[in-house]
């Protein structure tokens, strides 16, 4: 009874060569024949037809879940160019995968219900204990995908989800199912049996500035704020550098400075991305934002990125309760990657801390994070959130 | 009734005043509240408006905090990867490793979407050393671009840095399209001969533009590269230089060797030669001297005076040709290695002495000084007595002969590293630098008065030499004109 992870990374610059190699020493570091299931985080700088026949030649049919990423996190290192591959075999954790693609904002509910059954039917009938999963951060309403997978998997059932990402272009995201890569789409583990699992999720963000009433929205978009078009309160906190800052590095800029929610549930800020201006001024954000509530323009720094991994790390030590972590799985906000630039490493650092040197790390940065935060109550609800750190801590 | 209706009135009236009264103070109180709570939320506002312009301050900061972040970054990772590739080129002295370390690895590293660096060849074609972004159809199309391109390519010769941000809209434009890339550099890289390639460095983002520390960079990457080149062509340079002074140093060695060994026949065919002339003159020189002295002495009848004068110089004359032959013949034997040394414990004081008591009529005869200095530390030398008393009179002889009258002759004697210096010094008429490099050549003579009066065979000094030598020790002269001259030699201790 007994559980094996190997984890394998090569940033070669021969797509054939880093493939294989990131493959084989995923498989050669589990040494074991079977495995359960692999998980693959992979820049963009590859082409997914050449890297996944090569992928699957080694690991053989394995289920593989993953998506693309702006980096990824390794135990002792942060890599923005790269294949890293998780290989996991056990005999006491039940593992199942599921896929849905084609999202469109038109089939975005009934996607999300049934991306959560296709996976719920490869898990079995066995204790669910983590919903895991990648979602296209192009996705127009993710927090209805994600209510439509809790009307399977229930509201208060643990899920954590990220958005694929590439490398701040922001156009060439894509998912990871069965070894190929499949744009707008789902790609998710469904994790149970005998494991303990312990998540942690905070950002570090705080209120900038005085607060703004959402005063129109329509989904997820924000028509005006304080009876103004939306944009005006980025226009207005910019100044003069907002016309460059907006139209050209919309991506990059914004995600510095997200928009946040006061959560009286959570005592903590709800954060919202800006991903889109629209032509009136409206601004498109990940998650719906209700009307008539008060936002504030949030920012971040260095050290309070590293301070929120570090808590985020603590409270899913504690949640994971006496057991010992196997594995943690980071999934962290492409902003702090951005932020911390260098340093990024150094949040890792804090979770590696929190955990040991012994306990291998294994993530991505995101576009998006989905994780139960933390309440004031025992009920613990999965959000959507930006600019976060997600810890996972797996016995 | 009428008073009662009065009184109440007053009452009514009274108490109605009162009631207006009190609404009115109400009034007033109640108004200076809402003037209060208005200025409160007046002063809140503000706070608030205060709030924000901090806060855009604090965004601006941010920003370029940010900005300068980035960018910083973006350098520390350039400067990262140019140290390391530093490093690495700087330690190759050939061409092609150096640009086998300009990897795919390292071109990442320097942190452009497409990198490019160009070469070269003999024929003055660009050809490309290291790449990454690029397909082969992008490559053979802007290989062929560079070809055509001569203004870009003359910009670049003269050492200009061309970049988006600095070319024309024209060449821009080009560009753009032919290297699928909106921001750029191009370097030239510049070695002592001009220029033998270039480097280009691209983003196809277009939030990705080119900022002053891009361009230093790959400024510093060309120069690098450059600098590694021009190491590595000087070390082929002295490598070759090296590899033909060998080949020349070894073929002269064998010249030399093959001279050397001729001398030493020709060396050893000249001693047996010398030997064998010399045995075959002594032995008539012996009976040619033998009949003089049996006519002189009147054995064969009495001779006439003026033949006996003529006897005498025959004698005179063998005797000196047999002293010549003598000479020789040690000589060669002592070259030809044929004669043995017999070594055994010899003091050199007593030897000194010796050769003062023998040459004490001539010394007399010039009224020389003879001065001695034998440090008291000179041991006794293991020397072949009789061989090495002939060095003393050959050397104490030629200074009797080469000082004036009331003249001074030391000898001294010292022990230094297990070697003990002798030194005969005089205060002669001293020898020329030239002669001096002569002195000990066989039957060399100084052309001087006294040489040209004295008769000699000129292999007395050479004798000595080969006498020295045979002992491992060493012989030289220092000599000053008109003022003396030294022969100092050395014996083993």
């Amino acid at each position: 009874m007994a559980t094996f992870i190997g984890i394998g990374f090569s940033k070669d610059y021969d797509q054939h060569k880093a493939a294989r190699d990131a493959a084989f020493y995923a498989k050669t570091n589990l040494a074991k024949d079977r495995i359960d299931f692999a998980i693959i985080f992979c820049t963009v700088h590859y082409d997914t037809k050449i890297i996944f026949p090569v992928i699957n030649q080694v690991l053989g049919n394995t289920k593989t879940v993953g998506c693309s990423t702006a980096g990824i996190i390794l135990s002792d290192s942060v890599q923005t160019r790269g294949i890293s591959v998780l290989a996991y075999t056990s005999d006491e954790v039940k593992s199942g995968t599921g896929f849905f693609k084609d999202i469109t904002p038109e089939n975005t509910q009934e996607a999300g219900f049934n991306f959560a059954k296709n996976t719920v039917a490869d898990f079995g009938r066995h204790a669910r204990q983590l919903m895991f999963f990648m979602v296209n951060s192009h996705l127009k309403n993710p927090l209805l995908f994600l209510k439509s997978m809790q009307e399977v998997l229930g509201s208060v059932f643990p899920i954590v989800g990220a958005g694929s990402c590439d490398d701040f272009q922001f156009t060439k995201s894509y998912e990871i199912y069965q070894n190929q890569a499949i744009k707008n789409s789902a790609t998710g583990l469904l994790l149970g049996g005998h494991v303990a699992v312990g998540i942690g999720g905070h950002h570090g963000w705080r209120p900038l500035g005085k607060p703004h009433i959402i005063h129109k929205t329509t989904g997820n978009i924000i028509n005006t704020i304080d009876g103004k078009k939306a944009v005006s309160l980025y226009e207005n906190y910019f100044e003069e550098e907002s016309a460059e800052l907006l139209s050209t590095k919309l991506g990059q800029t914004v995600i510095f400075y997200p928009l946040g929610i006061y959560s009286a549930e959570s005592n903590e800020y709800l954060l919202r991305n800006a991903t889109q201006i629209l032509p009136d001024g409206s601004i498109v954000c990940q998650g719906a934002i209700p009307q008539g509530v008060k936002v504030h323009l949030m920012i971040g720094n260095k050290d309070s990125c590293k301070y929120a991994a570090e808590e985020a790390a603590r409270d899913a030590k504690n949640n994971l309760g006496p057991k010992e972590a196997k594995l943690v799985l980071v999934i962290s906000s492409m902003a702090r990657l951005k932020l911390l630039g260098r340093n990024a490493y150094q949040e890792i650092k804090r979770v590696r801390n929190v955990f040991g040197e012994h306990v291998p790390i294994f993530g991505m940065y995101s576009n998006g994070e989905i994780c139960p935060f933390k309440t004031r109550t025992s009920i613990h609800r999965p959000h959507l959130q930006n600019e976060s750190i997600v810890v996972v801590a797996l016995s | 009734m009428e008073i009662i209706t009065a009184n109440i009135w007053y009452f009514v009236g009274s108490f109605v005043f009162i009631i207006i009264g009190v609404l009115v103070f109400l009034y007033i109180g109640k108004d200076e509240q809402v003037k209060e709570l208005t200025t409160l939320v007046e002063k809140l506002k503000k706070s608030f408006n205060d709030l924000d312009e901090q806060a855009k301050l604090i965004v601006k900061t941010d920003l370029e905090l940010n900005k300068a972040q980035e960018e910083l970054d973006k350098r520390l990772n350039g400067l990262d990867a140019l140290q390391n590739t530093s490093q690495l080129i700087s330690t190759s002295l050939n061409e092609n490793e150096i640009f086998a370390k300009l990897d795919q690895t390292f071109l990442m590293d320097i942190g452009f979407e497409k990198t490019l660096i160009l070469q070269y060849d003999k024929n003055k074609a660009l050809y490309d050393r290291s790449e990454i972004g690029f397909t082969p159809k992008e490559k053979a199309a802007i290989l062929d671009h560079l070809r055509n391109d001569s203004e870009l390519i003359k910009l670049l010769e003269n050492g200009k840095t061309i970049s988006s941000e600095n070319s024309t809209k024209l060449q821009k434009d080009t560009i753009i399209r032919t290297f699928n890339v909106m921001h750029y550099i191009f370097n030239p890289i510049m070695t002592t001969d001009g220029m033998v390639g270039l480097i280009f460095v691209g983003n196809s983002a277009a939030t990705s533009s080119i900022t002053e520390g891009d361009e230093e960079l790959i400024s510093i990457l060309a120069t690098q590269i450059a600098q590694a080149l021009d190491n590595a062509r000087l070390f082929e340079e002295v490598y070759r230089s090296r590899q033909a002074l060998e080949s020349k140093v070894q073929s002269r060695t064998i010249e030399l060797k093959s001279a050397l060994d001729e001398v030493k026949n020709i060396s050893k065919t000249k001693s047996e030669f010398i030997s064998a002339v010399s045995h075959e003159l002594r032995t008539p020189l012996t009976s040619i001297k033998g009949y003089a002295s049996i006519l002189m002495a009147g054995k064969l009848g009495e001779v006439p005076e003026n033949v006996k004068l003529r006897l005498a110089k025959i004698n005179t004359h063998s005797d000196n040709l047999v002293n010549l032959i003598n000479e020789l013949l040690d000589i060669s034997r002592i070259e030809s290695g044929r004669v043995e040394m017999k070594f055994n414990q010899c003091d050199i004081s007593r030897m000194i002495e010796n050769v003062h008591d023998l040459l004490t009529p001539q010394l007399k005869d010039k009224k020389i000084n003879w001065v001695t200095d034998i440090a008291p530390d000179v041991p006794t030398l293991l020397l072949d007595s009789s061989h090495y008393e002939r060095v003393f009179i050959n050397l104490i002889s030629n200074a009797i002969k080469f000082t004036p009258e009331d003249g001074t002759i030391s000898i001294s004697a010292s022990l230094k590293d297990d070697m003990v210096t002798v030194c005969v010094s005089d205060t002669g008429i001293g020898i020329s630098e030239q002669d001096i490099k002569r002195l000990f050549d066989e039957f060399y003579r100084v052309e001087n008065k006294i040489n040209q009066n004295v008769k000699g065979t000129g292999l007395g000094l050479a004798l000595a030499k080969k006498i020295v030598e045979a002992h491992k020790g060493r012989i030289w002269i220092t000599s000053e004109i008109g003022k003396g001259t030294t022969f100092h030699f050395t014996i083993p201790a």
